[in-house]
């Protein structure tokens, strides 16, 4: 028997992303659904109150008037599924936001809980009974206390640090930590710690590597998955058009010298590809999470030893 | 409701989270479409003003010009709300359905653009190379260049330095492009005033000079107005109005294309913004009608209006043999003449490789956007998987084949087949056909994709309830539909494209046919494998 798995990564707090990803089993045919990580949103748009039912926000560099509950709700939802964090408040509480970073942390953190909390929620009835398997592992910008909202799920299970058995003896190791980044995300080290836990990882696995599938955040150093533009670490700034490879030469190492069947990877949005590095085939689908598209790569694997096709798709 | 305004407080908070932009910059973008409405194609288009006299060149390219705003604004639409690399293809078949955006896209950004090859070089080989052969006294390699072998080398030799251009990746080329700009406005600049200072008297003087020294013709301006001068018209303004709608499928030869860089805008920075999508792609359009146009004036002002065009005829008359004995009977390049007014070969030969950076910077365009069409269709599995296949230095080798080796053989074709020449325009008219198609696809989008539509950043401004985007879009496609009513109906017989000329229609014919079979067959091969074509290219449901 053959095994059909999707993979999506980066969906970025787009309740758009998550709930196609949770569809995507019966919409492509998968009875394997990963999601590779950073499953949180970067930013919150704040919608003022100004009272008497009347809110203001911006999306876009664009300024939106809305009036009355029912027009709220509509933004509200369109808001979540471009990835950010919709929250009402007065102008007050916006220029106290503004100020204190302590309090803007807090909101954050409040915000990526509750919105996985609901995602959780959402998965679990649509996946209930359904005879999918759902493994989402969290990514370099998601804070730790994710996974256990995660594993507080009945149908979801937790990728990070795991090898998660398959169907038809595939095993399924995974980690969401990266390289170094310059924004000093939460899972991120040193080229020599990331390798030590991904092998760390790979060691538990009991396959050999024609059944063995790695889902590692960051993608293989040196690769087309891993080219992104050149950045400034000091200013955070894009230096002109200079683009540079910025994944990691820990997984690069591990894949070739694991040679699993298949390696998947997120993480560089815009360097969507699939490449062969050795036997292993790696994939980073990317992703359009911004507009609400789920960029994701359908794989079948024979149930053997081989990988008997891939494809790139945009749900 | 919404309107744009510049905020004054916070409206977006931001945590330390990996940063995402994109590789090519807006001001690349608006490089792209700059030489994509390139001015030699408009000088190249004039010269089949010839066979509609009757007609205004400088109202039909104003015209041509407003249409061609609103094809920047239907696609500044579509880039902004699915900014893909594939353009077209992903629209079309996101909003219509797998086999029209492939069949579409296949034959409008990729098997169209084996001809164009042929033309890139023709381009390349009358506006620069013949100039400065003629001006360094080698005029047995000029001479050569115009026979059957010359013009297949001259294809050739395209294929490669397109190739190229495409193999040193996206930033090499845009960097190429800059230093092209910048050296051809250069030598634009230079140009402009030789034509602004100089008086026609003088001009007379320096053509017949140059014309007798490079080409053994004696009184050249006069012989040329009188072998080839009758019944051309005396002003670009004067016209008919139907004389002046029917250049506007020749303007469209010139001004279709600031939305050439469309199928890579997936990686154009800031491409969900709509505005500076319009930005980059009109400011190129802009910029290139201006120059053109204030070329135009300045060739009335200095060369004479009826004599541009006797030289135009006189070159299209020996091409199509309808002149007995013309003066030259071969291509006497604008740049050249304005050239020949400093009398300095080596002058002359700067001033005329400098303008001419403008060609060569265009050149990789012909390959470059039909990559990522190919790379979407790939990435689709309507084509193999070996065909995204790139090397570690990010050449796409194979999309690179696809479209080299096709165009060796349509370059054959054109160089030993001399009825193939007439098929020119069908370059145009297969990927107006494409556009037309986009056009009706973003003319719908409010309904069909409801969802990407309203989270785009897309203007949403409704007249009598109907969004005004789809009105434009509406106005648009009318417009293509009227040049393609043109071209293949050719009423008066004047683009030689239409369903009288038996070619033609065997050429489009197969090059549609083709993508059909090979749509077939990728829609069987996937279905037997279990996942239909249409399931990728359908939305998964939300809900």
């Amino acid at each position: 028997m053959s095994v059909r798995l999707f993979f999506a990564t980066d969906v970025h707090g787009s309740e758009a992303c998550w709930r196609k990803f949770i569809n995507s089993g019966k919409h492509y045919g998968a009875n394997v659904l990963v999601l590779g990580g950073d499953m949180t949103g970067k930013a919150v748009i704040p919608i003022i109150d100004n009272g008497g039912g009347s809110y203001t926000f911006h999306m876009q560099d664009i300024r939106r008037d809305l009036d009355g509950a029912d027009e709220l709700a509509h933004n509200q939802r369109a808001i979540k599924d471009h990835g950010y964090y919709p929250v009402v408040m007065t102008g007050e509480e916006r220029n106290e936001f503004t100020s204190d970073p302590d309090k803007l942390d807090e909101l954050f953190h409040q915000q990526m809980r509750h919105t996985v909390e609901d995602w959780v929620t959402w998965a679990d009835e649509r996946l209930e009974g359904s005879g999918m398997r759902c493994i989402v592992c969290p990514g370099n910008d998601d804070r730790p206390d994710i996974d256990g909202l995660l594993a507080s799920s009945s149908q979801l299970e937790v990728g990070e640090g795991n090898v998660i058995d398959l169907p038809e003896g595939y095993q399924l190791a995974s980690s969401g930590w990266t390289n170094p980044t310059p924004w000093d995300t939460p899972r991120e080290e040193e080229e020599p710690l990331l390798k030590a836990r991904i092998e760390g990882i790979v060691a538990q696995a009991t396959v050999s590597p024609e059944r063995l599938v790695m889902g590692l955040h960051a993608p293989p150093y040196d690769t087309q998955l891993d080219v992104a533009p050149k950045i400034d670490w000091e200013s955070l700034t894009v230096e002109g058009q200079n683009v540079a490879h910025v994944g990691s030469t820990a997984v690069k190492e591990v894949i070739e010298r694991v040679q699993p069947i298949l390696s998947l990877h997120g993480h560089i949005h815009e360097s969507r590809a699939a490449v062969r590095i050795g036997r292993t085939l790696a994939v980073n689908p990317g992703s359009a999470y911004v507009e609400g598209t789920l960029s994701g790569c359908v794989v079948e694997l024979d149930g053997k030893n081989k990988l008997k096709r891939y494809r790139l798709t945009m749900g | 409701m919404a309107t744009n305004a510049a905020p004054a407080e916070q409206t977006l908070f931001v945590r330390k989270a990996s940063g995402l932009v994109k590789g090519w910059s807006t001001g690349d973008g608006f490089r792209y479409s700059f030489l994509s409405t390139n001015m030699f194609l408009g000088i190249w288009g004039f010269l089949y003003a010839v066979f509609i006299p009757g007609g205004s060149v400088f109202w039909a390219a104003v015209i041509t010009l407003l249409f061609v705003i609103l094809e920047i604004v239907v696609y500044s639409g579509l880039i902004s709300a699915m900014p893909r690399a594939g353009g077209d293809y992903v629209w079309q078949s996101r909003i219509f359905h797998s086999s029209v955006g492939f069949v579409m896209a296949a034959t409008g950004w990729w098997f169209i653009l084996w001809l164009w090859i042929p033309i890139y070089a023709a381009l390349g080989v009358n506006s620069f190379i013949i100039p400065v052969l003629r001006i360094v006294g080698a005029d047995g390699a000029a001479d050569w260049l115009l026979t059957s072998n010359g013009v297949f080398a001259a294809s050739l030799a395209a294929i490669i330095l397109a190739t190229y251009l495409v193999a040193i990746g996206m930033k090499g080329y845009a960097r190429f492009q800059k230093w092209a700009i910048w050296i051809g406005l250069a030598g634009c600049a230079v140009a402009g005033i030789l034509l602004l200072v100089t008086s026609k008297a003088s001009f007379i003087s320096a053509f017949n000079r140059e014309s007798l020294e490079l080409y053994g013709v004696k009184d050249a301006y006069s012989a040329v107005l009188a072998s080839s001068g009758e019944g051309m018209s005396t002003s670009m303004f004067s016209g008919t109005l139907w004389d002046t709608f029917k250049l506007i499928p020749f303007m469209c030869f010139w001004l279709l294309w600031p939305n050439w860089g469309a199928t890579l805008y997936g990686e154009v920075r800031g491409a969900k913004d709509f505005r500076k999508n319009i930005y980059q792609m009109g400011g190129g359009l802009l910029g290139g009608w201006l120059i053109v146009i204030a070329f135009l004036f300045l060739v009335t002002k200095t060369m004479g209006w009826k004599f541009f065009m006797a030289t135009a005829n006189d070159y299209m008359g020996a091409v199509y043999g309808y002149i007995e004995a013309p003066t030259f009977g071969s291509y006497i390049s604008p740049t050249a003449m304005t050239a020949w007014i400093v009398n300095n070969s080596a002058f002359q030969v700067v001033l005329i490789a400098a303008i001419s950076l403008m060609v060569f910077g265009w050149w990789g365009t012909v390959f470059l956007s039909s990559t990522r069409v190919i790379f979407a269709a790939a990435f689709d599995r309507i084509l193999p998987e070996s065909v995204a296949k790139v090397t570690s230095r990010g050449v796409p080798v194979t999309a690179l084949v696809l479209m080299a080796v096709p165009s060796v053989i349509v370059s054959i074709f054109y160089a030993y087949q001399p009825s193939f020449v007439q098929l020119t325009y069908d370059a145009t008219l297969v990927i107006a056909a494409m556009f037309l198609v986009s056009g009706l696809a973003f003319m719908i989008m409010p309904w069909k994709t409801k969802a990407i539509w309203e989270s785009s950043a897309v203007p949403k401004l409704k007249i009598l309830g109907i969004p005004l985007m789809t009105i434009v879009a509406a106005i648009y496609s009318a417009f293509m539909v009227f040049n393609l009513y043109l071209w293949l109906y050719d009423p008066t017989n004047t683009y030689g494209v239409g369903y009288k000329n038996k070619n033609s229609m065997i050429f489009m014919g197969i090059l549609y046919a083709a993508a059909i079979v090979i749509w077939i067959v990728a829609w069987a091969t996937r279905k037997r494998q279990g996942m239909a074509l249409e399931a990728i290219a359908k939305e998964i449901p939300v809900e």
